[in-house]
């Protein structure tokens, strides 16, 4: 399982992580890991420190967890990527459109 | 599917066996040829290309797991007509054996007429599947490649100075995900643009044809860059659905105004390199990809820089520094940069390149779209400056000429802008659009164009903006100066009525001649105006020396028009331009 998620005990914050490669081929356990958490102002963190990979499609996937958090009024927060992801990231200039730390 | 035309062929050298198992196959609408051993088998098996093979183990000349084993390798991979082995060896090793020989499944005996058909119905099931998907893979491909076709001959073929401009392009699948546009200015300025759809495959391409009618279009109409850039984000952000983005980057390259305006999106970072190979500059992306956010972020700006002969752009996608090699290496910028650095010491930027990536790859699976395009910064055509029309052409209309007091232009234009309006509009193609819209195209406006469009920065960036051109006389000036714009522009006022501190007016006026025309072009701005004798003597001198690079825009209008004179200490400008048939 490279996706996996967990919400916290006092239901405020939901982690998402995900190992090795982040591309199209988790699209659907990653749609899977937020599409039925209908909480209100949730902070969702993207805990990318174990992802080794990520590749524009992710980018997009990144995209579509915005809008549903956008959606539930909640917070996003992608949380400790590594070197290289953090330079996809930056290509993208996704830390002007969510939080990267 | 029935199966009343279906043909089964059954290898067994008991004929016994064969008139048992046709008569079956009879009752299930199978036609029925039969072989007696492995080796007619095969051949009956070629002459007849039958649906279903039935298939007995042990007999002479050849046994049934050869038999197999050659009509498996006729068949190839994709082809599935179903092989049953009928036997009564009924160990594990036969099993195993019959599968590994290719046979899809085994019937051991005795068996019932009921077990027999049954088995037949389900392995036919299987093999209508595999026909459905291998029918809708053929469909796919056929789709896909009349569309990329269509899509290629849409796009690249109708791209600007493709034999000036150096291009790779590697699909990672039939379509890409990138595009590469190039187009010319009506000033003579050439638009670059390098994208990068978010995957690959049909998917990805589907936006590439609104962005490049788009990118034409406002291209033609004499948009900025800035402008055509904004309009594409607006556009892909209604059409593409959330998790589809553009990555591109941009360029204008002037060469008359020896100025390159860039834009990146997303890519990776782009290059300049001069005419020796180094690396003057490199522009990394500054805004997300487009299509992400309804609008361009507020503080969005071009990267303006100066050029010289010889210098080259080069854009790259992903694709190519995130090649691999069999070891899983990544191609990376280091490999890419010596590349491009040795290619054009030799005049062969994509060819090194190509090169240099094939080496590393060794025929790995492509998983990305590869591209890149090498621009030259100078070399291009030149606008004529041969329109000074001689007398005889200048001959007006006779009715004209007969009455002074009836000389008025067919048709007049004015157009006012005020305030902040100045930021947020380019009047530029609103003026060509009426001219066209009245008048109908014509070469001759791309002359106009360059007129209007110098005399209206003039008037914006010296009169309005008192920015002083002299700034664009070095390097860090250069970029001082942009930025200094930019500023200035922010602070204008928003809109107030009757207000007459901020403005700049365009009045064209139209006079027919006998064969051609005459626009009388008006600029007003409400700036302090300057010694106009002293400006043009420091442009003569710098001219002479060879080295300046402000003041070219007034020498050019200079030359296109047929006359220039500026009034009111600068703050009014009036140009004739005329044309001939």
């Amino acid at each position: 399982m490279t996706v996996s998620s967990r919400l916290s005990s006092d239901n405020k914050q939901m982690v998402i992580s995900i190992n090795e490669r982040f591309d199209f081929s988790s699209h659907q356990q990653f749609r899977d890991a937020y599409n039925n958490e209908k909480l209100k102002g949730l902070t969702y963190i993207l805990d990318l420190s174990k992802t080794e990979y990520m590749d524009s499609s992710a980018l997009g996937m990144i995209l579509l967890l915005k809008d549903h958090v956008h959606l539930y009024s909640g917070d996003l927060i992608i949380s400790k990527p590594s070197a290289t992801v953090r330079k996809i990231l930056e290509i993208a200039q996704f830390q002007r459109l969510m939080t990267i730390e | 599917m029935p199966n009343s035309h279906k043909l089964a062929l059954i290898v067994d050298d008991s004929k016994m066996q064969c008139k048992l198992l046709s008569v079956l196959l009879q009752e299930e609408n199978y036609q029925v040829v039969v072989a007696n051993d492995g080796a007619s088998g095969v051949q009956m098996y070629i002459e007849h290309q039958p649906d279903l093979v039935l298939m007995d183990i042990n007999m002479p000349i050849m046994d049934g797991f050869e038999a197999t084993r050659r009509i498996k390798q006729l068949s190839g991979a994709g082809n599935l007509a179903p092989l049953i082995f009928i036997t009564s060896m009924d160990n594990e090793q036969a099993f195993i054996e019959s599968v590994e020989a290719g046979g899809d499944s085994i019937l051991v005996r005795p068996f019932s007429p009921q077990v027999f058909k049954a088995k037949i119905k389900a392995i036919q099931r299987i093999s209508d599947l595999v026909e459905q998907v291998k029918g809708l893979q053929q469909e796919q491909q056929n789709d896909a490649e009349l569309a990329e076709k269509m899509m290629s001959g849409v796009i690249e073929a109708r791209n600007y100075g493709l034999d000036k401009i150096g291009v790779i392009k590697k699909a990672a699948t039939i379509f890409s995900g990138d595009i590469q546009l190039s187009a010319l200015c009506p000033n003579g300025n050439i638009h670059v643009l390098l994208g990068d759809f978010t995957g690959h495959g049909l998917r990805s391409s589907i936006g590439a044809i609104p962005v490049t009618e788009t990118f034409r279009a406002m291209t033609n109409k004499g948009f900025s860059i800035l402008e055509i850039v904004s309009q594409l984000n607006k556009q892909l952000h209604t059409l593409l659905p959330g998790d589809l983005f553009f990555a591109a980057s941009f360029a204008c390259i002037s060469d008359h105004e020896r100025s390159a305006y860039i834009f990146n999106a997303g890519l990776p970072e782009g290059y300049l390199f001069n005419g020796e190979g180094e690396i003057k500059k490199q522009f990394s992306s500054s805004h997300p990809p487009l299509g992400i956010l309804p609008q361009l972020l507020p503080d969005t700006q071009l990267e303006v820089v100066q050029i010289y002969s010889g210098d080259r752009l080069v854009f790259i996608t992903d694709g190519i520094v995130e090649a691999r090699n069999p070891e899983g290496e990544l191609y990376g910028f280091p490999r890419f940069e010596n590349a491009a650095i040795a290619g054009i010491k030799q005049n062969q930027l994509v060819n090194k390149v190509l090169n240099s990536l094939d080496d590393f790859c060794q025929h790995c699976e492509q998983e990305d779209d590869i591209s890149l395009v090498d621009v030259p910064c100078s070399g291009w055509q030149k606008i004529e400056f041969n329109n000074k029309t001689s007398p005889e052409h200048l001959i007006l209309n006779e009715s004209l000429i007969d009455d002074e007091q009836t000389y008025l232009p067919t048709w007049s234009y004015h157009l006012h802008l005020t305030g902040k309006l100045l930021k947020t509009v380019n009047p530029i193609p609103l003026v060509m659009n009426q001219i066209n819209d009245i008048e109908g195209a014509g070469e001759h406006w791309q002359s106009l164009y360059t007129i209007l469009t110098e005399l209206f920065v003039n008037a914006l960036d010296h009169g309005v903006l008192q920015l002083n051109s002299s700034l664009k006389d070095s390097a860090e000036g250069f970029s001082q100066y942009f930025n200094e714009r930019a500023k200035r522009l922010d602070n204008l006022p928003v809109n107030t009525i009757n207000s007459p501190d901020n403005f700049v007016r365009i009045t064209l006026e139209y006079f027919p001649l006998s064969h051609g025309g005459k626009m009388i072009i008006n600029i007003k701005d409400s700036g302090k105006g300057f010694d106009i004798v002293d400006v043009m003597k420091r442009n003569n001198i710098a001219e002479n020396d060879g080295i300046k690079l402000s003041g070219r825009g007034v020498e050019l209008v200079n030359q296109l028009c047929d006359t220039l004179e500026y009034l009111e200490h600068g703050t009014s400008v009036t140009a004739s331009y005329i044309w001939h048939d």
